[in-house]
Formats: C-alpha cells, structure tokens, sequence
C-alpha cells in the first residue's frame, strides 16, 4: 500500500498521526494551526467525526497525508482506546514550555506509545506555547537531551503564532518510512469501503 | 415520559480543570452511564451529540464490558474474575499449553459479523465511526452434513451450478428465494402460519426438502432451529438475501481486531468528540437513587439529573439491592480455539473468514440447537499468520450445550485435517488410507513414517487456545416470545439495566435496543445521531452519504428475477 500513485515519479503516502500528551498543553491547537492554520481560544470539539486530515508536500515529489488522531479527551483518565494507538505510524506527544512538569509527563507518554504503539514509530516532542517565553519553565536544552536519548524528533512550537509547527510535522513526514503508509480500510485491497457502493446496485451482472 | 433541554452544546469542551496529576473526575452530569458494551457505547455517543452531558464509566480496565476483547495476558486474569464474581459469565476454562506472544492475539467475548445490509451498518455511516474501522468481507457460509461442510449456495449462480440439487429442487429454491425478499407485501402466503415454526411453512407451501430448509433457516438465517416462527425467520433469510451484493458477492463484513468491542472504541471516541467524559478502572460502589449520586472506587462521586444507565455486568454486590434486577436467565455457551493452521480451505478466494453452521441433529450428540463457528484466518488481526481462530457458540445451555460445542469442534478438527490433507505433497495411494469407525480417514503411518517425518508436525492440528464459558442474557432466544429488552421500573425510574448481549453472531437488535433507551432518556428517538457533522472531506463525503440515503430509501432487492429458466 506504500505508493497508490505512481505517476511520473510522484508519490504519496498516507500515514496515521496520533497525538499525546497532558490535557491543555495545546495539542489541539497544535493540529488546527497545521490543519486549519487557525488559532482558536476555545477547544472546538464539534469538528469532524473522526479526524482532521493535512498533507504535506516535500522536496523529492512526494506527498504525506497525515491523517490525524486527536485524544478527544480520553486521555484526562488515561482512558484512551486501543483503537487510537493501533497502526499509528507516527506521534506528536506535546508538554507546555512554561509548566515544568508537563515534561515529566510527556516522557511517561513516551513510554506508552512505545509500549502500546507499533516498533518503529516515529515520534515528535513538541514543546508548545513558546509564544509565552516570559513564563518558561522547561529549559530548551534540557528538553533537546531528553529527546536525543529518547530518539525523538523535537521541535519547539507555539500554536498561537505558528512558529515551528509546520516544520514539525514537515520533519516527521521526512522521518517516516514511506514504505509503511497506512493501509486504512477504503484503500486496502482486502478492506471493504463501507461507504463506497453502500446499497447501490451490483457492478456487473450477477447472473 | 421525560424531556428536558440539556446543557447547552456551546459548553461542551470548554471545562478547564486544572493541570493536575490526577485530576479529579466531574462530579455532576445529564446522564451517567456505567460499562463501555455496545448498548452504552452508542447511547453516550447518540446522547453527547444530541447535546447531554455524559459521563461514561467503566469498572474495568479496557472499553467492551461483557464484550470485550482479550490478549493472551488479559484473558488469564479474566477467567479468575469471572469465576469469581460475575452476573454474566460463569464457569470459565481456559487451556493454553504453552505462552505466546500474546499482543499478537485478540479474542473475543462475543464474536459478530455484519451484515452488508442493516441498521448498524447505516449508523455506522450516519455516525461516521466507520471510519475508524477496518472492515474485511466474509462470503463463505457452510453447512455440516453428512459428515462434511457443504458451501450454502445462496446466490442465483450458486443454484445454477449445484451438482447437489435436482432441477426440481432447484425450482423450489428459487421459487422460495423470489417470495423471501418481499414477504412483507405477501401475507397472504405466510399469514396462516404467523405463529407456527417457518419449518411447516417450507415444507407446506414451497415443498422444500430438510436439506434446503437447514441451510436457509439455520446457515443462511442463522437461526437457531427449524422452530422459529415463520416470519422471524423469514425476515433473517431476507436479511441474508438482501446483503448480498450490496458491497459485493457477500453477505456480510466483519471488523478487524475483534467485534462489538471495536465498534464500542469507535462510539465512546465519537462521544468523547461529542464531549462525554470517560474513566476506565471505575467500579460502581454505592448509590442513592433519591439524590441521584453514584459513588466510584477512586472516590469520584457523580450526580447525574437524568438517568443513570447501568450495564448488569457493571452492578457490583454493593449496589445490587438498589437496582431493579434484570435477572438474565437466558445462556449461550461459547467454545473458542486457536488453532496452529490457516484454514485456508474453508475460505473464498482473497478472503479469511468464515461462518459453520451446525444444524439441529447434525451432531452425534443430538444437539437441539444449531451451533455456529466463526473462523478467522490472520486477516482478521486476531491471530498471527498459519494461525486460525475458531469461535463455536450455541444458545443451548448447560453441560449439554458444552457437549454439542465439543462435539462440532471435533467435526472441525477432522474436517480440516481431511481437507488438507489433499494438498499432501507426496504420494499417496488408497492402500495409505484406513477409515476410523466414524469414516475419518487416516493415514498409516508405519507405512508413511517415512515420508511424513517432515510433514507430520506441520498438520497436525495442535490447540494453542481453549477456552470455554457460559453466557447470560435477559434477550431472549428466537424461539422465545420477544420481551421488553430494557428491564425498568417504567420511565419514571432513574436508573436504567440494559440488557445482555442478543442470542446472535449479528449485531441484529442491538440499535433498536438503544433507540428505546435514548427515546427513555430523551423524549422520543426523532433525533437519534442527527447530526450535520462538520468534514474534512466534506464535499466527497456528503455526496456519498446522500446515495447512501438515497439507496436506503429505495430499499434495493437484488434481482432474482423472472428470467429464472430451470
């Protein structure tokens, strides 16, 4: 499923994105800055059913469509699903610069993904809200060795303004292997598309 | 009946608690429901969207309550709660010779397919949760008799083609099939045996031999005997019938990594996104109904000012007098095996999957019901590959029922090597063969010892799993005259038992069930998931939904028409 295009040496790829990381550091607004490149003060849960899609387009003609998975919630008791962890390609797991703890915390995240995640996952740590330097509490240096230890890619990121976001999930779709693109359901060969022929007639004759 | 406006849908979302370690859960909702099984699960996503507030708790570890799936660490630990204390499940074994790695399994409690045509297949798509779905489709049905699986020909082709079947039968067949998919209008046909098993009716009206009507009320119809009332059944033959070639020449998908529990996970997201509230690892110790106040084990206390929904599996000894009882009475024995062969044999062409029914009397020990196996091969996300799973069940209960479980299996296991044993690769002549009293064959192996150094380890069937439980239910079978399904002191009572899982494979009963809950809850079921969800892909989507609608409304009947020359 690695290529469905492969005309005249473009190609493309679609790969699941999830995101972790406390409530409130600003992982929605993370997406919707890259998705929408729109900042909203207050969450907007009505959007979608099911996830925001965006592509990015790199240097050698390919494409990556993230397709991605924001927590709706579930994480606040740690009641996320293992729908949400499976198949996933690659993660943004988000702390708050200015909330040192959030740091802690983003490493235990860390560590669930790659407890529950597929081996290989690629894994981005953002530090957010760089918009309000006044108030950091994570040092940058600090951060930067935790996510070179832990192999991740790290980028700090301010959803407000937009500074760094789109060069996160850029990097992360240079990162990811292109070879492992999501099969998702409607473009599996085996799947079936719910949503494609639903009740239509037959193709062909059935005699 | 009770209507009330919830909060508004403005606020969803907008609650911000402090960052905290463990943040103290919400101490007030609309409505509170206990336990993640499918039941609750679209109940919290209809009631979030519809624009209460829902706060959706559930005592155990992982989403799927009664219907959950399992890895290989989980399912040991499950056997000893069960048997321990459990209002749903009762005498658990398990058997597993040696460990595996157990991420790569998944089982299932109450394994369903879906079929291609159905009310949960269109929520599925009005809701959007299908999109967090795999689905995979399953074409082969088939049938125990005479000692072998004979594949239901169901399609008009399948008919054409028989070897089996006389032109005359064939005739009835279609004759039969044509009546099937609009019944409804043709009560004239059926109206007389409305309430006389729909194995008189065959017989009757349309001449149909034991065979025909096996595999079209027990394999095709999935009931479980010849006894159901004539248009019980007749609606489950029709449902089979109408499936076909909605997606493609099969009746029913399946979703991968395991049933109603991963259309749970797909609902309780769908709510979450709707702003319900959720916390796994919360048992329900205490209640006072008069204030309308559940107390949890971590010490959240949740007021609720609707309805508390309770799943009979989530209601501890604690809360068990304060609770109007459901009292399930109703079993389904279930036998599940994973096996070390991919069973290839038993599947249509690019597919993993499929569905054997044993009819009433089938079986050397004189089963009264069918029993039904389910078996999936690696695609399915539930086995690794070369590994198959088999789930048998029979609405037969007690130790009887767990003999007619063991004694299809054993049909299942001598089937399977029979049928593999054509692939062999090197020679065999009949001299090799001797037939055991029951007419299985079996190699000689002093003869073959040789030959068959290499090859003996690979097919022989070895169980990696066993696994066997009882079932209750408060749903009745079909036989049985249909119940109220929610089990309630009437409208007026705040807390609301939802039933246990239908007697079925299917997901059939299952969102009419919640539609009576939520109209309980709501007023009415009007505006059951009415909701314009904003898309990404809107303009692709809507467009599909409306042919969706569109089709739905025109109610396809596959063409079996006239132009039928036997």
């Amino acid at each position: 499923m690695a290529t469905p295009r492969t005309s005249s040496q473009e190609r493309f790829a679609q790969f699941k994105l999830v995101l972790l990381g406390e409530s409130f550091v600003g992982k929605s607004s993370l997406v919707t800055r890259f998705v929408k490149d729109e900042f909203l003060e207050q969450r907007e849960s009505t959007i979608g059913a099911a996830f925001l899609t965006q592509t990015v387009s790199l240097e050698d003609n390919k494409t990556v469509r993230f397709e991605i998975w924001d927590t709706a919630g579930q994480e606040r008791y740690k009641s996320l699903a293992p729908m949400y962890y499976r198949n996933a390609n690659c993660a943004v797991v988000v702390y708050d610069i200015t909330q040192a703890s959030s740091l802690e915390r983003s490493k235990a995240w860390v560590k669930e993904l790659q407890h529950r995640a597929a081996d290989g996952i690629i894994i981005g740590l953002a530090g957010n809200k760089l918009d309000l330097e006044d108030k950091r509490e994570v040092p940058t240096e600090e951060a930067r060795a935790y996510a070179e230890e832990a192999g991740l890619l790290f980028f700090e990121t301010s959803a407000l303004t937009g500074e760094n976001v789109l060069e996160l999930f850029t990097e992360i779709a240079r990162k990811v292997p292109f070879e492992n693109s999501t099969a998702r359901p409607r473009m599996s060969a085996k799947g079936v598309d719910l949503n494609k022929n639903g009740g239509t007639e037959a193709q062909g004759c059935n005699c | 009946m009770s209507s009330f406006s919830a909060s508004s849908v403005s606020k969803r979302g907008s609650i911000v608690p402090p960052l905290a370690e463990d943040p103290a859960f919400v101490d007030s909702c609309d409505v509170l429901i206990c336990g993640t099984g499918i039941v609750e699960s679209i109940l919290a996503a209809a009631l979030a969207w519809q624009g209460s507030n829902v706060a959706h708790l559930d005592r155990n570890s992982i989403y799927g309550d009664s219907s959950a799936v399992l890895n290989l660490d989980e399912l040991p630990r499950w056997v000893d709660e069960v048997n321990y204390e459990s209002a749903v499940f009762s005498n658990a074994k398990l058997y597993q010779p040696r460990p595996l790695d157990s991420k790569k399994y998944f089982v299932d409690l109450t394994p369903r397919v879906l079929f291609a045509k159905s009310d949960m297949l269109q929520l599925l798509l009005k809701s959007r949760v299908y999109k967090y779905l795999e689905f995979r489709s399953l074409t082969n049905f088939h049938t125990y008799e005479n000692d072998s699986f004979e594949k239901v020909p169901a399609s008009k082709q399948d008919i054409f083609t028989s070897q089996q079947m006389s032109p005359v039968v064939k005739r009835q067949l279609m004759k039969f099939i044509k009546f099937t998919v609009e019944w409804e209008r043709l009560y004239n046909v059926w109206g007389p045996y409305r309430d006389k098993p729909v194995v008189e009716f065959m017989t009757k009206e349309f001449q149909l031999e034991q065979t025909q009507i096996d595999e079209l009320v027990q394999s095709i119809g999935l009931c479980s005997s010849n006894d159901v009332a004539t248009p019980v059944a007749l609606h489950r033959i029709k449902r089979y019938l109408v499936s076909l070639e909605t997606y493609g020449a099969f009746p029913v998908v399946y979703s991968m990594y395991g049933s109603a529990s991963e259309l749970s996970q797909g609902f309780c997201r769908s709510a979450a996104v709707g702003g319900a509230v959720y916390k796994l690892n919360a048992t329900l110790t205490g209640l006072d109904v008069d204030s309308k106040t559940a107390i949890f084990n971590d010490g959240s206390k949740v007021r609720w000012s609707e309805k508390l929904v309770v799943s009979e599996a989530q209601i501890t000894e604690q809360v068990r007098s304060k609770i109007p009882s459901s009292n399930p009475e109703y079993q389904i024995n279930h036998l599940t095996v994973i096996v070390n062969m991919d069973c290839k044999e038993w599947f249509a062409e690019g597919e993993d999957a499929a569905i054997i029914v044993f009819p009433v009397g089938s079986l050397s020990s004189g089963n009264t019901k069918t029993v039904q196996a389910i078996c999936y091969g690696a695609e399915s996300g539930q086995v690794p590959p070369g590994q198959c799973i088999w789930y048998l069940s029979t609405v037969q209960g007690g130790a009887t029922g767990q003999r007619d479980l063991e004694e299809a299996l054993s049909k299942m296991e001598a089937s399977i090597l029979r049928e593999s044993t054509e692939d062999f690769e090197f020679q065999v002549d009949q001299s090799d063969v001797i037939f055991t009293p029951s007419g299985d064959p079996v190699l000689s192996s002093v003869k073959l010892g040789k030959s068959m150094k290499d090859f003996v380890p690979e097919k022989k069937l070895t169980y990696l799993i066993k696994l066997s439980y009882n079932q209750k239910t408060s749903i009745p079978p079909l036989e049985e005259s249909i119940k109220d399904v929610a089990k309630n002191d009437g409208d007026e009572s705040p807390v609301i038992v939802t039933s246990g899982a239908p007697t079925e494979i299917t997901y059939d009963g299952i969102v009419e069930q919640v539609k009576k809950i939520y109209a309980q809850i709501v007023g009415s079921d009007d505006d059951f998931f009415d909701v314009d969800f904003e898309d990404d892909e809107e303009d692709e989507l809507t467009g599909m939904a409306k042919q969706n609608k569109k089709q739905e409304d025109d109610d396809h009947v596959p063409d079996f028409g006239d132009d039928m020359e036997l």
